[in-house]
């Protein structure tokens, strides 16, 4: 018998007990939609785990920082590939790591900007101004730093949002446009948090220390809207160093004298690599933290959350399974005299088991086949119609985001096979009774 | 003419649990190639259990069939099923055609089994539907018909793919006089025609007076065996 014939004829039997089948088919949809919905919700927790992270920063920045504290050993005292301090280096070392395109140390210094009466207080991180672009930093309007830079800096693209006249008001009001154009409008740049403010008669360190005032130029507005570096001022590190070093010496404070750094940023090519990365760096003795570190955390949460309900779809599949079972052994008792006749008249003994087999192969193809164009609908439906309900919903779990179901091709395929194979196994013993029954007790069942 | 089956001191006896019932006490027989037999006799006397064990469905308890000079009691379940599908076609009493198939697919169906191809087994499944005289009914399903029609598809089934040995098992027993003469006369005629060997199963003597020999079993024993040979041959 040719696989043709076969399936002609599995088809015909099933087409033949429409209510039957369809019933038995319907667990099977049931089944393969409990699963892939339930998967699908799973992974669209963990999209959204991944989104609302990218948000934050980016995912192929490593932080690392010196283990500080308590661990003062000299330079010359160091274990081989060991740094208690984050050093030059230290920062050749990590530069050496594979999997990692560019490192900068990073120093940060709170500064006020003054464009005019404008004014604007910002974080300014310094870097080394070459290993800009390979951070990844995009461009919104002029140029990234570049090595000759000075007291060039770059802007994150909300800081120009935040100048305001503070003789005029208290705080820069959201306008559509920033009051300045930090690109063109002449930039002074200080250490004094008072700086352009009405001076108050009271004694402040505006009246009593000299800060220096230093002229900048804005050359570049970063692009990333969404992440942490929007609220950031760039630099040259060196130039932010030696403005730090004279606000200390300003306010009398001593000045460090070595080239210690407190952090240093890593910029990891293959988000995949961000964690082995990290272990290699805390072998040296430093300590890192990356956004990929609660990545980590939370797409293990989220496999968890996508095993149980998974768990919970793959009993309704059980569930079907049993279902085709009692399917077939019914549809054997109701054929039996057929089976009889196909043996008597010259079917071979695995036909018969393998029309069985394919009757119920079938059946879980059909319902995996249903289930999974059924499941593609409803993600759609969850992701479109339902989103604001879904969202509330999930938002309990710490799910929810711009998509609540995604159902990635392999899932997809993965279940109609599945389903299929379920079909099959379900068949296999009422296939084989079937092939073992007997041709003349079969016709004698009148 | 060369012997096609060898029946040896086939004995059959059934356990009922403590109790053992003998349905064949000692049969002995030879039937020739080409010959139309008919085994006769009531309903318990052991012809069918006899029809059984020649067509392989049964294995006897003691004695030998030879088939061509094959012991067929020797085979397993799967080897007796491939020799079935290539030398012996069947007819039953209740026509037994499968219901979702219609009466052309019916009787390709062996020829489903023995993997023949499409095309091959369209033709001869029309050319057999032709000759039991049902041009036109191809597409028609067996709930379709009446009992004379099923019994001709299922004729045409049984010599679709030309087998050695024909087993018609009560071929009349569903049908009515007029029809019955029609069927038995249709069967004698085609197996005539291809030289093929046809034991019919009876307790219907005038079914009987279409063999060459009428072969009488009582209480699981031969009683007799009539040859009508000569009386065919005046025909």
């Amino acid at each position: 018998m040719n696989s043709q014939d076969l399936i002609g004829l599995a088809l015909r039997n099933l087409v033949r007990r429409k209510t039957r089948t369809l019933l038995a088919v319907t667990g099977v949809i049931v089944g393969t939609c409990a699963i892939v919905v339930m998967l699908s919700i799973g992974f669209g927790m963990s999209a959204s785990f991944q989104e609302q992270i990218e948000s934050y920063g980016n995912l192929h920045l490593v932080n690392v920082m010196s283990s500080g504290g308590g661990n003062m050993v000299g330079a010359g005292m160091e274990e081989e590939g060991k740094f208690s301090t984050l050093n030059d280096k230290a920062i050749k070392a990590i530069e050496a790591i594979d999997g990692v395109e560019a490192v900068s140390p990073k120093i940060e210094e709170y500064l006020t900007f003054g464009v005019g009466k404008y004014i604007a207080q910002a974080s300014v991180i310094g870097l080394r101004p070459e290993v800009m672009e390979k951070f990844n930093y995009k461009i919104q309007d002029g140029r990234l730093l570049k090595k000759t830079d000075k007291y060039e800096v770059v802007f994150g693209n909300q800081v120009p949002f935040w100048f305001y006249n503070p003789k005029k008001t208290m705080y820069a009001g959201g306008g559509d446009k920033p009051q300045v154009d930090v690109l063109t409008d002449e930039l002074v740049m200080t250490g004094d948090y008072e700086y352009g403010q009405k001076k108050t008669s009271a004694v402040t360190d505006s009246n009593t220390i000299k800060y220096k005032l230093y002229e900048a130029e804005g050359v570049g507005v970063l692009d990333n809207p969404d992440d942490e570096s929007a609220y950031y001022v760039y630099m040259n590190i060196e130039t932010l160093q030696k403005i730090a070093n004279e606000n200390k010496k300003a306010r009398g404070e001593a000045v460090g004298r070595d080239n210690n750094y407190n952090q240093a940023m890593v910029y990891v090519g293959d988000i995949e690599d961000v964690s082995t990365v990290s272990d290699t760096i805390r072998d040296m003795g430093l300590q890192t933290n990356s956004l990929n570190d609660w990545l980590e955390s939370m797409k293990e949460q989220a496999r968890m959350i996508e095993g149980v309900l998974g768990g919970i779809g793959a009993v309704s599949l059980l569930v079907a399974a049993l279902g085709i079972t009692n399917t077939m052994v019914m549809s054997i008792y109701e054929r039996t005299k057929e089976i009889g006749i196909m043996k008597v008249i010259g079917a071979n003994l695995p036909d018969i088991k393998r029309l069985f087999l394919m009757e119920a192969g079938m059946i879980g193809f059909l319902g995996g086949f249903a289930g999974v164009l059924i499941s593609l609908l409803l993600s759609l439906l969850m992701n479109t119609v339902l989103l604001e309900t879904m969202n509330m919903f999930l938002g309990s779990m710490g799910g929810g985001g711009s998509v609540i179901s995604v159902i990635p091709w392999w899932v997809a395929a993965g279940a109609l096979a599945f389903a299929t194979a379920i079909g099959v196994i379900a068949g296999f013993s009422p296939a084989n009774r079937a092939m073992k029954l007997s041709a003349l007790e079969s016709l004698r069942n009148e | 003419m060369k012997s096609l089956i060898d029946v040896k001191n086939v004995r059959k006896i059934y356990r009922m649990g403590e109790e053992k019932v003998v349905a064949l006490d000692n049969v002995s027989i030879t039937i020739e190639r080409g010959e139309i037999v008919c085994l006769i006799g009531t309903s318990g006397s052991g012809k069918s259990t006899f029809l059984n064990m020649l067509a392989g469905l049964e294995k006897p308890t003691k004695g030998e069939i030879l088939i061509g000079g094959i012991p067929i009691h020797t085979l397993n379940e799967e080897k007796i099923t491939l020799f079935r599908q290539k030398n012996i076609g069947f007819i039953f009493q209740a026509y037994h055609l499968l219901p979702m198939l219609t009466a052309s697919e019916n009787v390709s169906l062996p020829l489903v089994f023995r993997g023949t191809d499409k095309k091959t087994r369209d033709a001869m499944a029309t050319e057999a539907l032709e000759s039991v005289g049902l041009i036109g009914y191809e597409k028609r399903k067996p709930s379709q018909m009446s009992g004379g029609q099923q019994q001709r598809v299922g004729i045409a089934r049984a010599l679709v793919g030309k087998p050695k040995i024909i087993f018609a098992d009560e071929p009349t027993g569903n049908l009515d006089s007029a029809t019955s003469k029609e069927v038995l006369e249709l069967m004698t005629k085609m197996v005539k025609a291809d030289n093929q060997t046809l034991i019919i199963v009876t307790h219907d003597r005038s079914v009987a007076s279409y063999a060459d020999r009428i072969v009488t079993i009582k209480d699981g024993n031969i009683l007799s065996i009539e040859e009508r040979r000569p009386e065919e041959n005046e025909k």
